[in-house]
């Protein structure tokens, strides 16, 4: 029997994530050989603090199976492993996307292969290249902050949903270099999350008459914010379109929620970067959706 | 009947009313406030939204949400459940508008029966006895002067009331001034109506009340009574049974009666509770409850009729299909109300995450819960999680089948009151079924 080589993109953000990928890991392998599998990766939504994060991660099958079949077994394991039927908005037990068959370009109702999120999500693409490095290329093309926002599993702050995109590690670098290039004997970081104070060895003697220096806060870690829906409805794009990468100067209509025949508008507001755009024109929003992350000046 | 069904509610009743509307072929959406986004109703529903944050009224209370989401997910009906919206006649309206079947009666008969005071009002017109008591006071003074009329001590009581909440009793006139800000506050806070009235203290009655179901073409039966006597001093109901024990044969007929009489006289549709205190011979309507009310699985295992499942049908246009007459309650149910509360801190609602999740099972028993291991009670809402329901052919069976229930119930990481539960069961007054409103008042039981 002909075997075909398909990548299948695995989420879940309820319940026992990790355990839930290992689960689909085993229902995926039912459906042909498991060639191999990624690591389990911890993606954070973007700039969310209050929303579940991601376990995502990405499994390669070798499967007799056609496209439309595996596509059939792929949303049986769903609804097995939990997943309702019908489309929900927001948290998942398990989500099995199918990316890649062989080199197959399918584009039918309900199929896409290659599947269109593969190209712009690092949740996608930093799992995928870990298990084909054709992919390398692709991932390191992503922004620096959306490839960090992914990582391992247990590499992050445990409990803690990993904030912005700068992790730990990056903060404590930018602490260093700039402690370095200064003669502050302390130096305090507050952030409305956690707190962390770095003292140089020796004597504080003369300290107290130094004006103390400040660094802002953008420098530590830029500030990026989630614009959220603040009620239920239909969710409009602005003409033209708000596209990621996209500066805007100043306050930005980025589109409105429409709901019991009243438009709100959703605004950038202020001035900002668009990070990143999950808001889909003409797509019901729920209260709390995230709809675009904006990096602020 | 119904394509789709927006349950407005959260907790055991929104799982209640899922199963109900999964068993008739109707498919579900749910709502939900951001902290029960793990709950079990809104894995269960075919869809769920999230309509706000934790506080009930940003979220559970949020009308525009609700209502949008039912139109964005298409639903043709909105179930309301207990509690939230289930007796805001405004929110029926408002539903009825927007092309929605409110699962509940007439909007107009909501605001009629849901305005406690113009209830009492109402069902004397229709010759049925009722508390001596006042319309809608406007300040402690009036309430002092109707409180000297009638003689303390009175209960002050929320017209939008239910659940003991915005309830106070007051025991002369120095305390007026205090009880009436205080259920005033908590009337508003809890039903955003602050709106109180005043009804004669009846000492040591007995609660019992009667449901009756009817549809939209007048015909109207009721389903037996329940004794709700044991009640916290916050008249929250801790147990419920049917029948009511050692009920005189002529005051059980007479309460099934007035209730009928009552709820024709109204229009009612739907399914619905009246409230009555009963001290001897003498029985008070208190208040009619135009919903779904917690307790009422003991009526449906005595009945064989699943309630729920009525209340959708008849709203779905559907005809009762039985008579009174047909209706024969077989055996006895009690059931135990499960609260996540701490017994040593005043039974303050006690909010925390479940880690280990032991129920009962066997013959007789029925479990209705919203929890499951790892869930967590946010500290927003009712305290309530989970009923367990024991049915038998006779009192003393379904008692011992409740005993042996609550001993295999396991719950760890929250305090709850399966041991207040146990210990009334062992009451002698509860095993004879003797008791009234008092009985949690007394020692050794006294908290």
């Amino acid at each position: 029997m002909t075997q075909h080589r398909a990548h299948i993109g695995i989420g879940s953000n309820l319940g026992e994530r990790a355990a839930n990928v290992e689960r689909a890991f085993a229902a995926i392998a039912e459906m042909g050989t498991l060639v191999a599998k990624s690591s389990i990766y911890r993606a954070a939504p973007w700039g969310k603090t209050d929303q579940p994060w991601f376990a995502n991660a990405v499994a390669l099958l070798q499967t007799p199976l056609s496209p439309r079949e595996l596509l059939d077994a792929l949303q049986a394991a769903e609804r097995r492993l939990g997943r309702t039927p019908a489309e929900r908005w927001g948290a998942r037990v398990i989500d099995l996307d199918l990316l890649l068959y062989d080199e197959l370009d399918i584009d039918e109702e309900g199929l896409r292969v290659p599947h269109p999120r593969l190209r712009e999500r690092a949740f996608v693409l930093v799992p995928l290249a870990q298990i084909d490095t054709r992919f390398g290329a692709l991932r390191d093309a992503l922004p620096e902050a959306e490839a960090r926002s992914v990582a391992p599993l247990g590499e992050s702050a445990s409990g803690m949903p990993v904030q912005g995109t700068h992790s730990i590690a990056d903060r404590v670098r930018a602490l260093a270099q700039f402690l370095a290039g200064s003669d502050a004997v302390r130096v305090r970081i507050a952030r409305p999350s956690d707190e962390i104070e770095v003292a140089r060895r020796g004597s504080e003697a003369g300290a107290a008459s130094r004006a103390v220096d400040r660094i802002p806060a953008e420098t530590i870690a830029p500030r990026i914010d989630t614009i959220k829906a603040d009620l239920v409805g239909i969710f409009h794009s602005s003409r033209p379109a708000p596209v990621e990468g996209e500066v805007f100067e100043g306050d930005r209509e980025l589109g409105y929620i429409e709901a019991l025949g009243i438009r709100t508008p959703v605004h950038s507001m202020g001035p900002g970067r668009l990070v990143s755009n999950s808001a889909m024109d003409g797509a019901a929003v729920e209260y709390g959706q995230p709809l675009f992350a904006i990096a602020r000046p | 009947m119904f394509r789709k069904v927006l349950i407005a509610n959260r907790g055991e009743i929104a799982l209640r009313i899922n199963r109900a509307c999964q068993e008739l072929g109707v498919a579900t959406v749910a709502i939900f406030s951001e902290p029960d986004r793990d709950s079990l109703h809104v894995r269960q529903a075919d869809e769920a939204f999230c309509v706000g944050p934790g506080p009930a009224g940003r979220s559970y209370l949020n009308i525009p949400n609700i209502i949008s989401t039912a139109l964005i997910t298409r639903c043709d009906a909105i179930h309301p459940g207990y509690g939230f919206l289930a007796e805001n006649a405004r929110f029926a309206e408002i539903c009825t508008d927007h092309g929605l079947t409110f699962i509940g009666p007439k909007p107009s008969v909501i605001a009629l029966m849901g305005d406690k005071a113009t209830a009492k009002r109402v069902v004397s017109e229709a010759g049925v006895a009722t508390t001596p008591g006042s319309d809608v006071l406007d300040s402690p003074e009036e309430a002092q002067a109707v409180a000297a009329a009638i003689g303390y001590p009175v209960l002050l009581k929320a017209t939008a009331g239910g659940g003991g909440r915005g309830m106070r009793v007051v025991r002369d006139a120095s305390e007026m001034p205090r009880a009436f800000a205080g259920a005033t506050a908590e009337a508003e806070a809890s039903f955003k109506d602050g709106r109180v009235y005043i009804e004669k203290l009846i000492t040591a009655p007995r609660h019992i009340e009667v449901q009756v179901l009817g549809d939209e073409f007048g015909n109207l039966v009721h389903l037996g009574e329940r004794d709700c006597s044991v009640q916290k001093p916050s008249h929250q109901k801790v147990i419920e049974e049917t029948p009511a024990p050692n009920l005189a044969e002529r005051t059980r007929s007479a309460l099934h009666e007035m209730a009928r009489r009552a709820s024709r006289y109204v229009g009612y549709s739907n399914a619905g509770t009246l409230e009555f205190l009963v001290a001897g011979d003498d029985v008070y309507f208190m208040e009619m409850n135009t919903r779904i009310q917690v307790e009422h699985p003991v009526t449906e295992m005595v009945y064989n009729i699943d309630l729920v499942k009525e209340q959708i049908r008849i709203a779905a246009g559907e005809p009762l299909g039985y008579a009174q007459s047909d209706l024969v309650a077989r055996g006895h149910a009690i059931e135990c109300r499960i609260n996540a509360e701490d017994p040593q801190n005043h039974f303050a609602p006690a909010a925390g995450t479940v880690s280990k999740l032991v129920f009962p099972g066997g013959p007789g028993i029925r479990v209705d819960t919203h929890l499951y291991a790892g869930a967590t009670i946010p500290p927003y809402y009712d305290s309530m999680i989970a009923k367990v329901v024991a049915f038998g052919d006779t009192r003393e069976v379904a008692i011992a089948r409740m005993d042996r229930a609550l001993r295999e119930t396991l719950i760890e990481g929250v305090s709850t009151t399966i041991d207040l539960c146990l210990e009334v069961l062992e009451t002698d007054e509860f095993r004879k079924g003797r008791y009234d409103t008092e009985l949690l008042l007394k020692e050794p039981l006294h908290r």
